[in-house]
């Protein structure tokens, strides 16, 4: 008798708070994404011929996911040396890009810009607090004719000064990028 | 459940019988002392009066005798090795007759009969007791089970570890600390449970088929905490530990108390703990302390026997910091990290410091238990509890973001149960009740970061049923549970232009065991168990999606993800010809339909043939990870015998065999834990030494040694390195206890990894980078009053 009615009502129990009020959750608001990269811009100008300006560009504007990115390479003048300049943006929003090329240079002892290619050359024209190299404007060296790849990267908190190469510096990866480059006679 | 405990203590351990003579300074307490689980009588028991220091041994057949003692109140002491010790106030006013069962407490699944976990009495268990936590007070709940057969941990660093049973964890294997099931984030393999295991007196992990009565999802194991009832005692009882680490330089002070009176019993447990950076055998893993902060309180009250009350409420703050060069970024670095000899940022400097990448955790638990006899064969349990837990995750970022979370959640928990319990006249047990579970879950969104797990709110209503019995030499168990789960979830899309997208998902599940022990002979049981249940997925194998901190790898939910159903097989052997051997085999296998587990996401190439997807994003290329479900077998046994020789040699030996295999793909399961050996033996001083005013009682010595496999079951490929090597540990441990009059002080020392063996763990996140912990020597204090 008695075992009757709790069986009852512990299924009624378990249909009343079943069937209690379920609100959808609130809707989240959109983080800022204020640290976010979204484009680099390596834009390199002939020491000699200010006509001649070459842009690199890493365009990847929705982050880790959705589309891929759209990387834009360059073709340089064999031998001829170019001055590079590196900007980098937030163009998550287009009414609001944000230039992330400050905060490195504010924080300029604490990043370095690596370079590697097959027989290009990029050398460091800027230095940082402690006079190590950070590679926002750099010279770069086109060097003899033929298909190269350019590849950048930018290091938070590297191992400063060193070698000049990735491995040596450790840290953390905040941009690695590739570019295709036809160096022309 | 406690409650019928504290009856059986009344009933069995003091089967008091008064004798009519009574003289202030002439009366005796005769005993006899038998193990618990196998009713055979335990020589070489030691019996102390605490007040007078004066003490016997039990003879050959179990028997002792205390004479000559003066009434008055005094508490016994009752040790014997392998067992944990007992202490039993007596009012002596008469001459005593005492029947005192000892549990071993190695051998869990001899002793369940009775105990707290009596419901349990079928599933393979193994339990650990009050002394065993209190030894290892440095250590986190994790670390504490993992010499248990057939579980394992899944760590990230020295200080972030979640328990492994039987292959399974996270969202499979539950953890109920004090009725209640833990929540938190079960998602990823860097968080660890947020339970302080100081505030339990016994641990039981349940390697069973199918835990039903406690909670959907759980696919056979649960982890239990269990506080002992306080005792009717008036007198202020307590105890203080402190606990020096030498690697980390870590220092652990835990306090308890607790006191009965009519009007409520109570208990309260607070804990402190600080390490700082930890070392391998050769260098610092820069940024691995950890402080942590806990404090409980327990109140208890009864009302005529009928009614019990119990509150109980618990904080749990813990900082943890993450070993610097486990931050890597993509898939360039995380190559040039896992060929370093050293990781990254490894200086020779000790810092107590905790930077980013670093954790904070905070969980808070309040919990309300009713229970009411309607008689001896009838009671209601009630059970409501409310938690919360905020987990902030830091990453190293730019521009002195460093300080702002990655990761922000904040998680509210509501249970509800009740629960109806009938015993008839035969013995057969009758139990039925209801789950309500209610979850909140929601991101700060001044990260700044998308978040990885979206927020949600998650309702979760279950009821069960089973009984239990007795036909001929048979005891068997049924049970059935269904559950219902209600989803709802507000995600913010990963494409541009931002917005949220709703999801609301509805599940049922089925779970149900049937469970047969056979006691063959007084000396040895056979149990069968089968066991079938159902997991929805979880929201983060939905819908997560984002980087993950120190895995280099970018981690996807599938939407299309089914529902889990698992039937596992156990079969347990259990011989213990004697109180001095014991063998306990348990075979098990489980088979998944619509496993879900983390591996790297494949797409096609330009030639069409399968490959691992590596995605570009500016930081570089990142393999991809993604939820994926499939068929797949885990199956392995356990062993363990332990023997003792003269009462004065303890041995114990476990062996744990395991293999998971994807059989849709025909692929090893990844991450599944390595094939373990471990063996450990105890010597006893039986001679007590008197000291000045004190006695020194059950000093121990024990030499342990803990072998884990290759995990050669993996192919080339699924993992980023192969698995390390296998590697051999030894431990020694030493410890007395000097008993006053009024109080009792344990010493303890240990050292861990002996030999200061270079290592890594597969199991172990951090493998990646660094190598696992050097030589460890641990200087414990106990005050017990």
């Amino acid at each position: 008798m008695k075992l009757k009615k709790l069986l009852i009502l512990s299924i009624i129990g378990f249909i009343s708070f079943s069937s209690c009020k379920k609100d959808d959750p609130v809707t989240p608001v959109i983080p800022n994404e204020e640290e976010l990269i979204t484009t680099l811009n390596y834009t390199l100008t002939n020491a000699f011929d200010s006509t001649d300006v070459v842009t690199l560009t890493f365009v990847d504007l929705d982050g880790d996911g959705g589309n891929e990115p759209t990387i834009t390479g360059g073709s340089l003048n064999a031998n001829k040396t170019y001055n590079g300049t590196m900007e980098l943006l937030d163009e998550t929003d287009p009414a609001d890009v944000e230039d992330i090329t400050e905060e490195v240079l504010e924080e300029d002892e604490d990043h370095q810009f690596f370079f590697s290619a097959a027989s290009i050359t990029v050398n460091y024209s800027d230095v940082d607090t402690n006079n190590n190299p950070v590679g926002l404007q750099t010279s770069l060296d086109a060097g003899d004719a033929g298909l190269d790849t350019l590849k950048i990267t930018l290091i938070h908190e590297p191992t400063k000064p060193n070698n000049g190469t990735v491995a040596d510096a450790g840290g953390e990866v905040d941009i690695e990028v590739s570019f295709p480059i036809n160096v022309v006679q | 459940m406690l409650y019928n405990n504290l009856k059986l203590f009344l009933f069995v351990c003091l089967f008091i019988v008064f004798n009519l003579q009574a003289q202030n300074c002439n009366n005796y307490i005769k005993g006899r002392v038998f193990d618990k689980g196998t009713s055979l009588p335990l020589s070489f028991v030691n019996i102390l009066i605490q007040e007078s220091l004066k003490g016997t041994t039990s003879d050959k057949d179990g028997f002792f005798i205390l004479d000559n003692l003066c009434q008055g109140e005094i508490h016994l002491i009752i040790s014997h090795i392998g067992c944990d010790p007992k202490k039993i106030l007596i009012d002596l006013k008469k001459d005593t007759l005492l029947r005192i069962p000892m549990s071993h407490t190695l051998l869990g699944a001899i002793v369940v009969e009775g105990e707290q976990s009596s419901n349990n009495y079928f599933q393979s268990i193994s339990s650990l007791s009050r002394t065993t936590i209190e030894n290892n007070s440095n250590k986190t709940l994790g670390e504490l089970i993992q010499n248990e057969s057939g579980v394992n941990l899944m760590k990230n660093g020295s200080g972030i570890s979640k328990p492994i049973v039987h292959g399974l964890y996270g969202n499979r294997v539950k953890i109920i600390n004090n009725d209640i099931i833990q929540s938190g984030q079960y998602w990823g393999n860097g968080h660890a449970p947020e339970i302080d295991p100081l505030s339990a007196d016994k641990i039981t992990i349940i390697k069973g088929v199918s835990a039903i009565e406690y909670g959907a999802g759980n696919l056979g194991s649960v982890v239990l905490l269990e506080q002992q009832k306080i005792e009717k005692e008036p007198h202020l009882h307590g105890q203080t530990n402190y606990t020096y680490e030498s690697n980390g330089r870590g220092n652990n002070v835990n306090l308890r108390l607790e006191k009965y009176s009519k009007y409520f019993a109570w208990r309260i447990n607070g804990t402190l703990k600080k390490y700082g950076d930890k070392k391998s055998s050769t260098y610092f893993l820069n940024n691995t302390g950890y402080q942590e902060a806990n404090f409980s309180l327990t109140l208890q009250k009864s009302w005529k026997e009928k009614l019990f009350m119990d509150i109980y409420t618990s904080t749990f703050n813990t900082r943890l910091g993450i070993l610097r060069g486990s931050q890597v970024g993509n898939i360039t670095a995380l190559n040039i990290a896992l060929n370093a000899e050293i990781p990254d940022k490894t200086d020779s400097l000790f810092r107590y410091d905790i930077d980013a990448p670093k954790q904070e955790i905070n969980h808070h638990l309040a919990k309300l238990k009713l229970k009411y006899f309607f008689n001896e064969n009838n009671s209601i349990t009630f059970l409501l509890s409310g938690q919360l837990n905020h987990r902030k995750e830091f990453d190293v970022r730019r521009a002195g973001r460093s300080d702002i979370p990655s990761l922000d959640l904040l998680q509210h928990t509501y249970n509800s149960e009740f629960k109806y319990t009938h015993s008839f006249k035969n013995l057969w047990k009758f139990k039925i009740g209801n789950q309500n579970i209610i979850t909140n879950n929601t991101n700060d969104p001044n990260t700044g970061i998308l978040p990885l797990i979206p927020d949600y709110n998650n309702w979760k209503n279950g009821l069960f049923s089973t009984l239990s019995g007795k036909i001929n030499k048979a005891n068997f168990k049924i049970g059935f549970r269904y559950d219902t789960e209600l989803q709802k979830v507000a995600e913010i899309s990963n494409d541009l232009p931002r917005r949220i997208i709703r999801y609301e998902n509805n599940f049922h599940n089925i779970s149900g065991l049937s469970s047969v022990k056979f006691n063959l002979t007084s000396k040895q049981s056979l149990a069968i168990n089968s066991g079938y249940s159902e997991r929805n997925p979880g929201i983060n194998e939905l819908y997560s999606f984002g980087l993950h901190q120190g895995v280099s790898g970018l981690e996807e939910g599938t939407l299309s993800l089914k529902k889990e159903k698992a039937l596992k097989n156990t079969l347990e052997y259990i011989w213990y010809p004697s109180s001095n051997f014991s063998i306990n085999t348990l075979i098990y296998h489980q088979s998944f339909n619509g496993f879900i587990n983390l591996i790297p996401k494949q797409k096609e190439n330009i030639d069409g043939v399968l490959v691992n997807e590596i995605r570009t994003t500016l930081r570089g290329a990142f393999p991809v990870f993604m939820y994926q479900q499939t068929n797949a077998n885990i199956y392995g046994f356990d062993i363990s015998s332990q023997f003792s020789i003269r009462n004065s040699f303890f041995g114990l030996i476990k062996y744990s065999f395991l293999s998971g295999q994807d059989v849709k793909n025909k692929i090893p399961l990844i991450y599944m834990p390595s094939n373990s050996i471990f063996g450990s033996l105890k010597y006893q001083i039986n001679k007590s030494n008197i000291l000045n005013k004190g006695k020194f009682e059950n000093t121990e010595i024990e030499i342990n040694n803990r072998f884990i496999f290759e995990q050669k079951n993996i192919l080339i490929g699924q993992d980023f390195v192969s698995p390390p090597p296998s590697y051999n540990l030894f431990g020694l441990k030493f410890s007395t206890n000097l008993i006053l009059p009024n109080y009792k002080i344990r010493f303890f020392t240990e050292f861990n990894n002996l030999f200061n063996v270079k290592y890594r763990d597969y199991l172990n996140r951090q493998r990646y980078f660094a190598n696992d912990l050097g030589l460890s020597v641990i200087i414990g204090l106990n005050f017990k009053f």
